[in-house]
């Protein structure tokens, strides 16, 4: 497998090529030659490529294994997050906040599939008359506390219900059947999250910490990662497409290091200028309409 | 750099399937894009693209509905920028055309945005590309190349309101058809074939009445302050005015793929419709020195009888002051485009309409820029704020085998 479960560094999913699958194991890959036009400025139709179901059954089970190591690296950090709560440790709630939410970001598309959780755990203050709202529940519930009006007795129930709900998900999750669209639209779906007009770009997300840029690393990681699982298979179906969205995603990360890291930590989000943001909405735009291919380059339906 | 443009566009034409019953033996499942290649056919001879030609269609007679947009570009060099307008002209080329996109079955996303329906009639879709100032500067090594009359956008009297990102750009698309809704299609088209590369930077839409008329050019629209607008605009078909007044020639001092282009002013002017309607029809009549409802000059009966100035207020009104109808006046010095617009309301609820101002010319200086800066100062200035807008290079017609700008390469 080309990650390896490490729980101190949710980072440890590299990118890497399956060796596993090799292009002879694959049925034959084979170009068919749809309409054509006799004029000159007519661009050839794209060639269908069969690939092996074998090769997605495959990254849908290597999908499997991620989620869980993320589901397993959300509570543990969700869990001391909510223990420096109970201790009263305003600095280190503050700091594992977003640390925690991170796991949570890169498999958004499965907590999207299972139904509820999303609602109680990312739940934002626009779907409340106010931000006191007891039914105003999860990481942005105790992000208010935490920035707002600093109240960590506040805060401690709501942690706790998160850590539990989180708990809930986990073993909810063993039930999901994962369908290989989950990948494909999964991974588009992750950046059109960043870039929603109410998504990371805007700077809605984390509005009271400023933490966004957390958020949207993470995203991008999880659209990585699936694009990496789906990359055997894409290299049968499309290589330009592979090769295209390699530079894109480098393009994207490359934006993103200006501002921060994981490590170093990210600026707060107020801090990123309008050229910034202006330069990560055409390169998001630009990575979502290739990410919109993937589902169909790869024959699904 | 990107080897997927899902708004490009093909001609699609029915063609046997030969060797498919061969390749079936192979076990090898149905390609999906097949069904799409046999069931849309494009008969010969369909109506030649009004894309082809040796101008661009800036000439089409106002559409009811159209858009402006100025996008930047982001690409990194020369060959990026020339396969940019590449996949932009094959773009605008189909949407000019009506040809039909190829769909690739369900699990991609459409390729046609499906606003128009199926199988939709002509649309009328015209578009014009224009390169603004900046596209020019060190980035592409364009600087030789540049038009030399191109510049951006200069500052005038009444242009408190007017904003940077609401100004200028390296490219202008300008976008008209025969519906606002085939105007959003194209709009999304073509940003969906050039996203992230070309990234927008304002966009203003608006519409036109448009009444059918025995002349080439339609009866004249009326602007959003209930004024008819464009009277003296010259008549398209002539070509020698033409000629005269909106295309780049041979001689005039330009690089050789400038030729047959032409310079676009674009400006968007807020009209301040509530002060507007609140005011003295006399007053209204004596800023432009015409009547409201006929379009006739004051104390003339018809829309075109000749225009009088009896005393210095007529000629300081608008029309005074664009053309003082002296023995020096050339009679038309630009041809007009605009729209009006509806932008529904501003911060402070009130109404954001205006015009919407397009014009094409062969000269800035005598055109766009010399006429607005007679008007600087003009008492039409306390109704009127302009919000943005640019100044840009129309290239000449792509020719029969050529792509929109691509002299600027060669």
């Amino acid at each position: 497998m080309p990650y390896l479960t490490d729980m101190s560094s949710p980072l440890s999913f590299q990118r890497g090529r399956s060796a596993a699958v090799g292009f002879s194991s694959l049925a034959a890959a084979l170009v068919i030659s749809g309409c054509s036009s006799d004029t000159a400025e007519s661009t050839a139709p794209p060639s269908v490529v069969a690939v092996d179901p074998a090769v997605i059954d495959t990254a849908v089970a290597d999908y499997r294994v991620y989620v869980d190591e993320q589901i397993a690296t959300m509570r543990s950090e969700t869990d001391a997050f909510a223990a420096a709560i109970a201790d009263g440790d305003l600095e280190q709630a503050q700091a594992l906040y977003p640390v925690s939410r991170r796991p949570w970001e890169r498999i958004e598309p499965i907590a999207g599939i299972i139904p509820g959780f999303d609602a109680a755990v990312d739940v934002r203050e626009d779907d409340f008359d106010s931000p006191e709202d007891p039914g105003f529940t999860g990481w942005h519930r105790i992000e208010y506390h935490l920035w707002v009006d600093g109240d960590l007795a506040a805060a401690a129930p709501y942690a706790e219900q998160l850590a539990s709900d989180l708990a809930d998900l986990d073993a909810a999750s063993d039930e999901l059947a994962i369908e290989p669209q989950v990948l494909t639209v999964g991974a588009q779906e992750l950046i059109e999250e960043v870039a929603a007009p109410s998504g990371k770009l805007s700077g809605e997300e984390d509005r009271y910490s400023g933490t966004d840029l957390y958020d949207f690393k993470a995203n991008v990681e999880g659209s990585e990662a699936l694009v990496d699982l789906l990359d055997p298979a894409l290299q049968v179906a499309d290589p330009d497409l592979a090769a295209t969205l390699e530079v894109q995603f480098a393009d994207l990360d490359a934006q993103l290091r200006e501002l921060g890291s994981f490590r170093e930590g990210f600026v707060v989000y107020a801090q990123v200028t309008d050229a910034q943001r202006s330069a990560l909405a055409a390169t998001l735009g630009e990575l979502a309409e290739s990410l919109s291919l993937l589902n169909g380059t790869l024959g699904l339906a | 750099m990107v080897g997927h443009d899902v708004g490009e566009r093909l001609r699609v034409r029915r063609r046997g399937l030969a060797g498919l019953a061969g390749l079936a033996g192979l076990g090898v499942a149905a390609a999906p894009v097949l069904a799409a290649c046999s069931t849309e056919t494009i008969a010969a001879g369909a109506a030649p693209l009004a894309f082809r030609g040796a101008h661009q269609g800036v000439l089409t007679v106002s559409a009811p509905a159209g858009l402006v947009g100025a996008f930047d570009v982001r690409v990194e060099t020369r060959d990026e920028l020339a396969r940019l307008l590449a996949d932009l002209s094959t773009t605008v080329e189909g949407l000019m055309g009506d040809v039909p996109v190829r769909e690739r079955g369900g699990g991609f996303p459409a390729a046609d945005t499906g606003i128009l329906g199926p199988d939709h009639g002509p649309t009328g879709t015209g578009v014009v590309l224009g390169l603004g100032a900046s596209l020019f500067d060190d980035r592409f090594g364009l600087s030789d190349r540049r038009p030399p009359g191109l510049q951006p956008m200069p500052r005038f009297s009444n242009d408190r309101l007017v904003t940077p990102e609401r100004s200028n750009g390296d490219l202008s698309l300008t976008i008209s058809a025969s519906s606002s809704e085939a105007v959003v299609h194209a709009t999304r088209q073509i940003l969906r074939a050039t996203r992230g590369r070309l990234v927008p930077r304002w966009v203003q839409s608006g519409t036109n009445q448009v009444s059918p008329g025995v002349r080439s050019t339609p009866l004249t629209g009326r602007n959003l302050l209930g004024f008819k607008d464009g009277t003296v605009n010259p008549d398209p078909a002539a070509t020698a005015s033409m000629d005269e007044v909106v295309w780049v020639g041979a001689g005039d001092g330009h690089p050789e793929w400038a030729v047959g282009g032409t310079y676009q002013a674009v400006r968007v002017i807020r009209m301040l419709v509530e002060f507007w309607d609140r005011t003295r029809l006399s007053e209204q009549e004596a800023i432009f020195h015409r009547h409201r409802d006929t379009g006739a000059p004051l104390g003339a009966a018809d829309e075109f009888d000749a225009v009088d100035f009896p005393d210095a207020a007529a000629l300081d009104s608008h029309i005074g002051r664009i053309n003082p109808r002296t023995a020096d006046s050339p009679e038309h010095v630009m041809l007009r485009r605009g729209f009006n617009y509806a932008n529904g309301l501003d911060d402070n609820d009130q109404l954001d309409e205006g015009l919407l101002f397009v014009s094409y010319q062969r000269d800035l200086e005598i055109g766009f820029l010399g006429t607005q800066r007679r008007l600087d100062g003009e008492a039409l200035e306390e109704y009127v704020a302009p919000q943005g807008g640019g100044l840009f290079f129309v290239p000449p017609g792509p020719g029969a085998h050529g792509s929109l700008a691509r002299g600027l390469f060669d």
